[in-house]
C-alpha cells in the first residue's frame, strides 16, 4: 500500500482509447454517417465532380464563419453581427466595384480596393463590438445583436440610397483581369480534376473534361481552420484563448490580456465574415442587401456541434470542420436526393445540435469532474 | 537581527466610508512561516491583497528588503517577488495542470509556438520537488484533487521567482490528508530557506504545526503578534477569537 504512489493510479490507454476520448470524436462519426447516408440515398451523385464540386462550396462558407465563431465561443463569448456583416461587408465591396469610392479618390472597378476597404470597414467593426463588450461588461449576445440589426438596416439603406435597389447585379467578371479577384472567386486544386480526368472519370457527356477545379472558399477555408487550429493549439495567443474563456479572472490574475484577447477574436470573426462576403461578390459578381441572413446562428450551431462549449473554454477547430462538413452536406443533400423536402435541413440540424449541447455537456463534466 | 524580506508599516485601507484596515504593522522574514489569524472579516484578505497589488493602501508603506516600493497592479507585486496563492487558486479548470502552471508566461519560440515538451517536463519537476509527483502534464486541473491544486499553484508561484509566498486559507477546503499534504509542502518551502511564507488559516492547530511568528487582526487592526514559543496556547486560541475568551463564549453558548 505505502509504495503506491500517485503516478500508479493513472491507466495507460492505448492509441485508440485516446482517439475515442477526443472532443472531436462526437463531430467525426455524425460526418461519417451523413456521408454515407448521402451517397448512398443519392445514387452516389452527390460525390460526382459537380456534386463534390457544389458540395465543398457551401461547407467551405459554414466552415470559413464557423472557424470565426468557434475562436470566439472558446474565449466566452458570442457574435450575431457575423449574417450582417457579411451582407454589409458584401455592400461595400460591390458598391466600390460599381461607384468607386470619392473620399480616397478610388474609380470604380479596382478588386482590391473595394477588398480592402471593406476588410478595413470589418476589422473596425469587430474592435467595436469587442470594445463596447470589455468596457461595459454587457453580454455580447445583446451588444452583438444590436450591430445585427444595425449593419443589416445601414446596409439596406445604403443600397437604396446610393444604388436605388437592395442588389447589385451586372458587374464585369473582375475574374478576367484581376489576380486578386481570380484568387477570391476563382477556382483551385484544378490539378485534382485534371488528374481525375486522366484517370478516365470527370467527364461530360461529350467525353471532354467536365470540371475543372474547386470554388476558391475551399482553399481559403484551409487557410483559415489551419491557422486557427495552429494557433488555437501551439501557440502562446492560443493559452490566452482558453484561458480567457475557461476563468477570465483566473486567466487575469496570472497576467494574460483578456481584453485583448476578446476584441481581437471579435475582429477575427468579422474577419472571416468578410472573406465569406468577398469570395462570394468576386464569384458571382453581385451582391445583395439580404445576403448572410441568419448564418450567424448556423455558424454558432456549427462550432456547437463541432464540439465548442457554450461556455466558454473549450473546443477544437478539427472538430468544427467535421460539423460544417456534416450540415454542409445536409444542406445540399435536397439537390441531389429528389424525393426529400428541403426543409428537414433545418429539423436535422435542430436534431443534432440538441445532441451536441448534451454531449458536449458530458465532456464538460468529466473534464471538471463532475459538476 | 535580519532584516525582513517585507515590511509593512502602519497600512490603512479604506473602501469609501469603511475602514477595512487600521494601522497594521507587519514583518516576514526569508525562512519562517508567518502565521496571519483572524476572524471573519477580520481583513486578512484586504491585507494580503494589498500586498499583491491588488489594492492600492490608502495611507501607509511598504518596504521590500528596507525600500520602499508602491505596487500599482499584481505584476509589480509579482516583479518585486511576491506570489500570490489566492482562496481560488487562480486556475483554468479546463486545461492542463501544464498550460496552468505557465499561464500568462509561456515559453514560446518563434511565431509564439510553444515549447510544449520543454513546458510538461518544467511542471513536472517543480511539482515533484515540493511533494507531488503526479503522473501525466496534460491532465486537466479539475480533475486533480483540491491538495494537489495548492501545490501547483504554490509550486508554480516559486518558479516565477517568489521571495514570498502568501497562501490565503490554502487548507481550509481539504480532507485531512490533504491538509496534512499542504503543510508538509508549506514545510518543503520554509526549509529551503530563502522563501517567506506568509500563512492565513482559522486552524489554530495548523497554524502552530508550522508557524514561526503570529499576527491577530481583529476589525482591521493588530490585537496581537508574537513569535512561537512566545505565546501560550490559550493565548493564541484567545486572540484568534478576536480577543475574547473561551469561557465566555462557552458562557454564551450556555446562554442560548
Ligand atoms: N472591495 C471591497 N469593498 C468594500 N468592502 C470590502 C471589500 N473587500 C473587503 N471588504 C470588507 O472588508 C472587511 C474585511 O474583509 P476580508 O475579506 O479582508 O476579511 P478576511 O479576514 O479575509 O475574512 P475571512 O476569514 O472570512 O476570509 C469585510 O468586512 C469586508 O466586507
Ligand atoms: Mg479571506
Amino acid at each position: 500500500m505505502s509504495d503506491r504512489s500517485e503516478a500508479d493510479r493513472l491507466r495507460q490507454e492505448s492509441t485508440l482509447q485516446r482517439l475515442l476520448r477526443r472532443p472531436e470524436i462526437g463531430a467525426f462519426s455524425v460526418m461519417v454517417v451523413i456521408v454515407v447516408a448521402l451517397a448512398f440515398a443519392s445514387d452516389f451523385k452527390a460525390f460526382n465532380p459537380l456534386g463534390l464540386k457544389n458540395n465543398i462550396a457551401i461547407i467551405a462558407q459554414y466552415g470559413i464563419i464557423a472557424t470565426g465563431a468557434a475562436a470566439l465561443m472558446i474565449a466566452g463569448e458570442f457574435d450575431l453581427s457575423i449574417g450582417s456583416m457579411i451582407g454589409f461587408t458584401g455592400m461595400i465591396m460591390a458598391m466600390v466595384l460599381k461607384y468607386g469610392f470619392t473620399p480616397l479618390g478610388i474609380p470604380p472597378g479596382l478588386p482590391v480596393a473595394a477588398f480592402m476597404i471593406a476588410m478595413t470597414a470589418a476589422l473596425c467593426l469587430g474592435w467595436l463590438i469587442g470594445t463596447i463588450v470589455v468596457r461595459s461588461g454587457l453580454s455580447s449576445f445583446i451588444v452583438s445583436l444590436a450591430f445585427l440589426f444595425f449593419l443589416r438596416g445601414a446596409t439596406e439603406a445604403s443600397f437604396r440610397i446610393i444604388n436605388q435597389s437592395t442588389q447589385i447585379s451586372g458587374l464585369p467578371d473582375f475574374k478576367q483581369e484581376s489576380w486578386f479577384a481570380e484568387m477570391l472567386g476563382g477556382e483551385v486544386f484544378g490539378w485534382i480534376y485534371d488528374i481525375w480526368f486522366t484517370l478516365g472519370g470527370n467527364l461530360n457527356r461529350k467525353g471532354e473534361q467536365w470540371v475543372s477545379g474547386f470554388d476558391a472558399r475551399f482553399l481559403w477555408w484551409l487557410v483559415i481552420a489551419g491557422a486557427a487550429w495552429f494557433v488555437l493549439s501551439r501557440t502562446q495567443i492560443g493559452n490566452w484563448i482558453y484561458a480567457t474563456g475557461d476563468d477570465k479572472d483566473a486567466a487575469r490574475a496570472n497576467g494574460v490580456p483578456v481584453n485583448k484577447v476578446k476584441i481581437g477574436l471579435f475582429m477575427f470573426t468579422a474577419f472571416c465574415a468578410c472573406m465569406f462576403a468577398a469570395c462570394q461578390v468576386f464569384d458571382t459578381n453581385t451582391a445583395d442587401a439580404a445576403k448572410g441572413n441568419l448564418l450567424e446562428l448556423f455558424a454558432i450551431a456549427i462550432a456547437v456541434v463541432g464540439g465548442t462549449l457554450m461556455t466558454g473554454g473549450f473546443g477544437s477547430i478539427l472538430g468544427v470542420a467535421f460539423g460544417a462538413i456534416t450540415v454542409g452536406l445536409v444542406a445540399n443533400a435536397v439537390f441531389f436526393i429528389p424525393w426529400i423536402d428541403g426543409s428537414w435541413f433545418r429539423v436535422f440540424v435542430g436534431t443534432i445540435l440538441l445532441a451536441a449541447v448534451f454531449a458536449n455537456e458530458r465532456i464538460r463534466k468529466r473534464i471538471t469532474g463532475g459538476i | 537581527m535580519a532584516v525582513p524580506y517585507l515590511k509593512v508599516e502602519n497600512l490603512v485601507k479604506k473602501f469609501g466610508p469603511f475602514t477595512a484596515l487600521n494601522g497594521v504593522n507587519l514583518a516576514v522574514y526569508p525562512g519562517e512561516v508567518h502565521a496571519l489569524l483572524g476572524d471573519n472579516g477580520a481583513g486578512k484578505s484586504t491585507l494580503i491583497k494589498t500586498l499583491a497589488g491588488v489594492h492600492r493602501p490608502t495611507s501607509g508603506q511598504l518596504y521590500i528588503e528596507g525600500k520602499p516600493v508602491n505596487f500599482r497592479s499584481p505584476r509589480d507585486a509579482t516583479a518585486a517577488g511576491i506570489g500570490t496563492v489566492y482562496q481560488d487558486l487562480a486556475l483554468n479548470q479546463l486545461m492542463s495542470v501544464t498550460r496552468n502552471f505557465f499561464m500568462g508566461r509561456e515559453l514560446k519560440g518563434p511565431l509564439g509556438i510553444l515549447r510544449m515538451a520543454e513546458m510538461d517536463r518544467i511542471a513536472h519537476d517543480e511539482m515533484a520537488k515540493i511533494g507531488i509527483n503526479f503522473s501525466d502534464p496534460t491532465q486537466a486541473v479539475g480533475t486533480m484533487s483540491g491538495g494537489q491544486r495548492q501545490t501547483l499553484a504554490i509550486a508554480r508561484a516559486i518558479y516565477f521567482g517568489a521571495k514570498v509566498l502568501i497562501l490565503d486559507e490554502p487548507t481550509s477546503a481539504l480532507g485531512q490528508k490533504q491538509q496534512m499534504e499542504v503543510l508538509k509542502t508549506i514545510q518543503r518551502v520554509k526549509k529551503r530557506g530563502d522563501i517567506a511564507i506568509i500563512f492565513i488559516t482559522h486552524n489554530e492547530i495548523h497554524s502552530q504545526l508550522v508557524g514561526d511568528r503570529f499576527t491577530f487582526l481583529a476589525l482591521g487592526e493588530v490585537i496581537g503578534a508574537g513569535k512561537a514559543g512566545e505565546l501560550s496556547h490559550d493565548e493564541i486560541r484567545r486572540l484568534m477569537a478576536g480577543g475574547t475568551e473561551m469561557k465566555d463564549l462557552a458562557g454564551e453558548l450556555a446562554a442560548i
